[in-house]
């Protein structure tokens, strides 16, 4: 077990108004490259998305973002400083809510641990507010278990809001929902990052998902995945599950990355 | 926090759509009710639970009255009688318990409990340790695998060497004897945890001393208290072996003396402490089990 190491930010933010900055980042394992030479850049205060096939790296990347592992080449910057560690000011939805929640503590009780150091005003204050951005106000006491998939996802993102994160990483975070919940939980992603300013980066496999809520989408192809294309979402906010998924620019851009991925996926390299 | 990616007995994906009905499963973590086993009404039940407990008094008292087994079977009433007599027939001040509770049933249950309770420090925190190394693991993998074979009683004499003839032997074998279980499974408990949760804690930066509090020890803790289970009936079992010898007090010093001297008045007698024993041991484990582990019993069921 190693403690998290803790990033100070002295230095001033750099000019640029990237919040993450992903320049040349390679991961392989042993013989295996997972990523290949990824650069990037996630616009601060805004929702990018990573989209590409399964098995491309997606989680990978995630990995070396959050600092808990590291890339074999290249570098990765959080608000102009080096990522070495996970960085203050991180924090990461998981795909598996089941796992990633505590299921011996309740759900006031999870979305407060990771504030634990926080004096206790402070944190009650913190707690409910994260709870209450996410609807789930008087349900504080339940346990994790006895909630449906959705709203277990929800409390987990409230933890995360607890920590007042500059930036969120999303895993996969509603490949594990049904799909009635998973557009109420986009549209709560939405409400929230448009209150808050949050920087968020949700990594995905799903198309329509990752042209609904971005702002910029991040193409990976097959593995070992490079950057296919950057595409900027022009689409008006707020968005909607049917005005905007019946927008001809929707529907345009979604066939674009359709094909980015699929030509991708039949010429790249193995 | 290097946790092997292990099974997960709580997760089940779950797809229920989420509407209004399904939201909340249940407003507070009910207490299992305890339903009529095959919906017997209670009456049924009970006389059934009681049914084979009462056959095996009677093959008791048929044997007891067999002209050759009778000489060493004494009657289960004879027995109860001598057992109130000697563990349960004293006066108010001595909270009416007999001489024998004091004298052989409390130094018993002391060792016992002694030795269970450095067996669950011990292989709680070793286990910790090596659950959350996997170099560790490797290294004293086969030491743990040596040890739990051993049959511990063959070491009885080695610990009389070690310690004398006191208490600190006997302690020391049925600490040495039950660790296993409670080390195992602590291994097991911790590996278990799964990869996501140790991710989360690293991201959520949470300090190493949190994440063993209240993520490793809750985490691993089923996992715990079964093998404690596992280690209380070796407890006793061990107790008994080891008053057999070099002792002057306990209840299997007991066993050994009454039968010496052809007392199997007495020696039926301490055979009823020692499943009165048994079933309080667990009784009060469940009990405490039930508390310690409510989460985990709800989550299981939730995911059925």
């Amino acid at each position: 077990m190693t403690e998290a190491r803790v990033t100070e930010n002295p230095a001033p933010r750099a000019a640029t108004s990237a919040e993450l900055l992903l320049d040349g980042v390679s991961r392989s394992y042993g013989d295996n490259l997972a990523v290949r030479s990824i650069s990037a850049e996630v616009p601060a205060s805004k929702i990018s998305v990573i989209v590409g096939p399964s098995g491309c790296g997606k989680s990978t990347l995630l990995r070396i973002i959050s600092g808990l592992d590291e890339p074999t080449a290249g570098r990765v910057e959080f608000e102009g400083t080096p990522v070495n560690g996970v960085p203050e000011g991180l924090a990461m939805v998981f795909q598996d809510y089941s796992r990633s929640l505590f299921p011996w503590m309740r759900v006031d009780k999870n979305v407060a641990f990771p504030i634990k150091h926080l004096p206790a005003k402070e944190r009650a204050e913190r707690v409910r507010f994260a709870i209450e951005e996410v609807g789930l106000s008087g349900k504080e006491k339940l346990y994790p278990w006895q909630m449906s998939g959705g709203m277990q996802q929800r409390v987990a993102i409230a933890r995360a809001l607890a920590s007042h994160p500059k930036l969120l990483l999303m895993d996969e975070p509603y490949a594990s929902v049904d799909a009635q919940t998973r557009a109420d939980l986009e549209d709560l992603l939405m409400r929230i990052q448009a209150e808050l300013g949050i920087t968020v980066l949700v990594v995905t496999h799903d198309i329509d998902e990752s042209v609904y809520l971005a702002d910029r989408i991040i193409v990976l192809s097959a593995p070992p995945s490079v950057v296919a294309e950057v595409i900027e979402v022009d689409l008006p906010r707020p968005r909607d599950h049917i005005a905007t998924k019946t927008d001809p620019r929707f529907v345009e851009i979604r066939g674009h990355v359709t094909r980015l991925l699929r030509s991708k996926e039949q010429v790249a390299p193995v | 926090m290097t946790v092997q990616q292990g099974t997960d007995p709580i997760h089940v994906p779950l797809s229920a759509p989420e509407s209004e009905a399904v939201e909340e499963r249940a407003a507070v973590p009910a207490p299992p009710r305890r339903r009529a086993r095959a919906g017997f009404p209670w009456p049924v039940t009970v006389l059934l639970r009681l049914l084979v407990p009462a056959a095996i008094i009677g093959v008791w008292y048929l044997i007891s009255e067999g002209r050759r087994s009778g000489l060493f079977v004494k009657d289960p009433l004879t027995s109860l009688e001598r057992f109130v007599e000697d563990f349960l027939s004293g006066d108010a001040s001595r909270l009416f318990l007999g001489d024998a509770t004091y004298d052989h049933l409390f130094p018993s249950v002391g060792r016992a409990l002694a030795g269970l309770g450095i067996a669950i420090v011990v292989g709680v925190v070793i286990g910790v340790l090596l659950g959350i190394s996997p170099v560790l693991t490797a290294l004293f993998q086969p030491l743990i695998h040596l040890g739990r074979s051993l049959p511990s009683p063959a070491l009885l004499g080695v610990f009389f060497f070690l310690f004398g003839t006191g208490d600190s032997p006997k302690v020391f074998l049925i600490a040495f004897s039950v660790v296993w279980p409670i080390l195992l499974n602590t291994i097991d408990g911790v590996s278990s945890i799964g990869q996501t949760r140790a991710q989360a804690a690293q991201v959520f930066r949470i300090p190493a001393r949190d994440q063993l509090l209240h993520i490793v020890l809750p985490g691993a803790a089923p996992k715990i208290f079964a093998g404690i289970r596992t280690s209380l009936s070796f407890s006793l079992i061990l107790m008994i072996i080891s008053e057999l010898q070099k002792s002057e007090n306990g209840l299997g010093y007991l066993l050994i003396q009454s039968q010496r001297t052809f007392d199997y008045a007495g020696f039926w007698s301490v055979l009823i402490v020692l499943v009165l024993l048994g079933v309080a041991f667990n009784f009060i484990f469940l009990a405490i089990e039930r508390r310690a582990l409510a989460w985990h019993r709800g989550a299981t069921q939730q995911n059925d």
